[in-house]
């Protein structure tokens, strides 16, 4: 008989919950919806409620294909009635593209049955380490693209992010990891990163984000290094999707001007 | 401070009695669940059974080792009620620094705790 884990209630049904934060595009100072990012929690009230508990949990299991369909299950589910139909930003592990041999079919066929267009999809690729089989990473990421699925790489500049992999993979979004965001103000090495991670982004025709924006500083410095994509407290903590749009009382709009 | 026990009766009995000294307690009852807490928290103790999988796997080793990767200030204590000379050598090695038998009084791993608490500041 199979012993009763964590994992099995992280994949029961209501197992995985969704939360919504808003990634805005900056646009002549004010800041506009651009995409919503799904952020994965656990059984309320386990120790894997935690997102990097639960995904850390999992990996350990080495459940990562399993447990990302299941949260894409339920991100496209929460997002298909989302009034104004954004892009939805959905993390993955890079193994699950290598490994699971019929993920786009999977993808496709769970946002057709949530009537959504697939093309609404950013995959976000976290956790990426050395490949067993790269042809079969680089043939989903093909795949996903012919769907009109965007790709962006998370973490960038911290974990296994690589610029072998930065160019390899080419993502039409860059993610800034936090460390680098907040607090930039006031260390000038962080911007020199911040600045170097813009200028590879731009050459490889890139968007960069600003993940971890925690403060006005932070904002003004990410903006005055020509990033416009911004995400983080300072604009709106991950919600439960009702509305968005909106940003955070916090987000004073002249101060972008 | 981290328990690992698969036992739930074992288990809510050490919380209860380490809550009620005053420790901040997190519980974990797999192998993966206590690397995963160990990997993203920081403990001052660990507190884990030999055996979570009902098999013949000691768990309780391989987290002591793992501690001894990820996070060196941390105390580790093995309880089990395995204490073939074997495997309390092996603990030593993985990085355990007290290996007790069960059943242990509470107020004995107290104490164990404060004697490796003491050794370490």
């Amino acid at each position: 008989m199979t012993r009763h884990t964590l994992l099995h209630d992280i994949l029961a049904p209501g197992g995985l919950s969704i939360l919504f934060q808003p990634i805005f595009e900056i646009v002549d100072g004010e800041p506009l919806l651009f995409a919503l990012e799904a952020l994965a929690r656990g059984p309320k009230g386990s120790n894997v409620e935690c997102a990097n508990v639960l995904f850390e949990y999992v990996r350990r299991k080495g459940k990562e294909t399993e447990v990302d369909r299941a949260c894409i299950a339920r991100a496209v589910s929460a997002a298909a009635g989302v009034p104004g139909a954004p892009p939805i930003s959905i993390n993955v592990h890079a193994s699950t593209l290598e490994r699971d041999a019929n993920f786009t079919g999977f993808l496709t066929e769970t946002c057709n049955a949530n009537g959504m267009d697939v093309s609404r999809v950013i995959l976000e690729i976290v956790e990426q380490q050395r490949f067993r089989d790269e042809r079969s990473f680089f043939a989903a990421l093909g795949a996903l693209r012919n769907l009109g699925v965007r790709i962006a790489l998370d973490d960038i500049g911290i974990g296994y992010s690589s610029h072998r992999m930065l160019i390899e993979v080419r993502p039409e979004l860059f993610k800034i990891d936090r460390y680098f965001v907040a607090g930039s103000a006031e260390n000038e090495y962080s911007r020199a990163a911040i600045e170097s991670i813009t200028l590879l982004a731009q050459r490889l025709g890139g968007r960069v984000v600003a993940e971890g924006i925690e403060s006005l500083s932070d904002f003004e410095t990410v903006t005055s290094l020509g990033i416009d994509l911004v995400q983080g407290y300072y604009f709106a903590r991950p919600s439960f999707p009702t509305s968005f749009g909106a940003p955070s009382p916090l987000f004073q709009p002249s101060a972008a001007h | 401070m981290l328990l690992v026990e698969d036992e739930p009766v074992v288990l809510a009995a050490l919380k209860k009695y380490f809550t009620g000294e005053g420790f901040d307690v997190d519980c974990a009852r797999e192998l993966e669940e206590a690397e995963a807490l160990i990997a993203t928290t920081y403990y001052a103790v660990v507190i884990a059974d030999l055996r979570l999988s009902g098999t013949y796997a000691v768990e309780g080793l391989t987290i002591a080792r793992f501690i001894r990767h990820y996070s060196q200030g941390t105390r580790v204590i093995i309880l089990t009620a395995h204490t073939a000379p074997a495997i309390q050598q092996s603990a030593r090695a993985f990085g355990a620094e007290a290996f007790l038998p069960k059943p242990t009084p509470l107020a004995e791993i107290a104490s164990t705790i404060d004697r490796l608490m003491g050794a370490a500041s």
